[in-house]
């Protein structure tokens, strides 16, 4: 069983290895374990966040890009920082493709507003890579986009702990630039993976997506 | 005669305590390392490989470090398709065996360190496990 499964996962990588050209003209995707591919892209309604610059991140903020986004809080010693600093290798890989990186954006959204305001959020996401968004909102409007992309997370407040816990879903999702769901990637997440499937998928859908 | 050397045997009766207890508690810790963290940031956390060389388990109950104001044993854990962490009180190492902290998993929760954390700083904690062994851990800071 285990053989199988490590033999199917070998298969893929090569699959996907050999489907892949960067300049190649044809390319396919194949189902794996580390993205899951949504065939009909699920367009995202109306939320209203705030950006790390106080600026407004509504709807209108993802389109026209590819977004990545992570749901997490700053007080996060482990999973947050660890995903951050894989997306932000992800990101280099990216820049360095043939297609670069100007249509892609990489967001934290922060289900801690309490904690983490603007100021918290520039000094947390820029350290990582300058060009990392960082943002939040009022309860309702995390619950808006948490809902749409299926994010559970739990605020564990405890009176007088100033450390609190947050359990928040550790996935990244991929939103393509007409604002649809169209990808997730599952932990345990690593930057080659995601910039692999990535690269192959902004090839296939390029034209269509925008 | 050599061994009549004062300072030679100096030397052997100052470092066989060290082999001693070494060779005794045979718990011992290698890759340690802390995430540097952003300005102003008020968690990070501490991995390592931690080896049980004894033949008998031995618990690891405590860590402490005057560098930061809570050092916890934490492990980051998944539920109802969250993740999150919960605090270990105390972890058991079997015997002639490694664990692994690493992220995702087991680590020191540091919180409110004193000072900022630059790569290639030092930082220091002080492991203790039930029976009274105590061992201090020289940690880098990684990015």
């Amino acid at each position: 069983m285990m053989t199988t499964v490590v033999l199917a996962a070998i298969l893929g990588a090569v699959l996907l290895a050999a489907v892949y050209r960067e300049n190649g003209s044809r390319a396919i995707l194949l189902p794996d374990q580390v993205m899951t591919l949504f065939p009909a892209p699920k367009p995202l309604a109306a939320f209203v966040f705030i950006d790390h610059e106080n600026r407004v991140f509504d709807l209108s903020r993802l389109k026209g890009k590819w977004s990545f986004l992570f749901f997490g809080y700053t007080h996060c010693p482990d999973i947050c920082p660890t995903t951050l600093a894989t997306l932000a290798r992800a990101h280099e890989n990216i820049a360095k493709s043939r297609a670069g990186a100007k249509d892609v954006q990489f967001v934290f959204i922060s289900v801690d507003p309490n904690r983490d305001t603007a100021g918290k959020l520039r000094q947390y996401v820029t350290y990582f890579d300058a060009a990392f968004l960082g943002v939040t909102g009022d309860n309702a409007q995390l619950g808006n986009l948490a809902g749409q992309l299926g994010v559970a997370y739990q605020l564990a407040i405890t009176p007088g702990i100033e450390n609190y816990p947050v359990y928040h879903t550790t996935a990244v999702f991929l939103v393509d630039p007409r604002a649809r769901y169209h990808a997730v990637f599952a932990p345990p997440l690593d930057a080659e993976g995601i910039s692999k499937r990535f690269k192959v998928l902004r090839e296939l859908e390029g034209p269509k997506a925008t | 005669m050599r061994w009549r050397d004062p300072v030679f045997v100096g030397l052997i009766l100052a470092l066989t305590p060290i082999a001693a207890a070494s060779e005794e508690t045979g718990v011992s810790v290698r890759d340690a390392w802390v995430r540097e963290t952003p300005r102003g940031v008020a968690m990070t956390a501490g991995y390592m490989v931690l080896q049980n060389k004894t033949s008998r388990p031995q618990v690891l109950v405590a860590a402490r470090s005057s560098g930061f104001e809570t050092v916890t044993i934490h492990r980051t854990i998944a539920k109802e398709g969250m993740t999150g962490m919960e605090h270990a009180p105390q972890i058991e190492l079997l015997p002639n065996a490694s664990l692994l902290f690493a992220p995702g998993g087991y680590h020191l929760m540091l919180s409110n360190p004193k000072r900022t954390l630059r790569a290639g700083d030092r930082v220091d904690i002080t492991l203790e496990f039930r029976g009274g062994l105590v061992l201090p851990v020289a940690y880098e800071v990684r990015k």
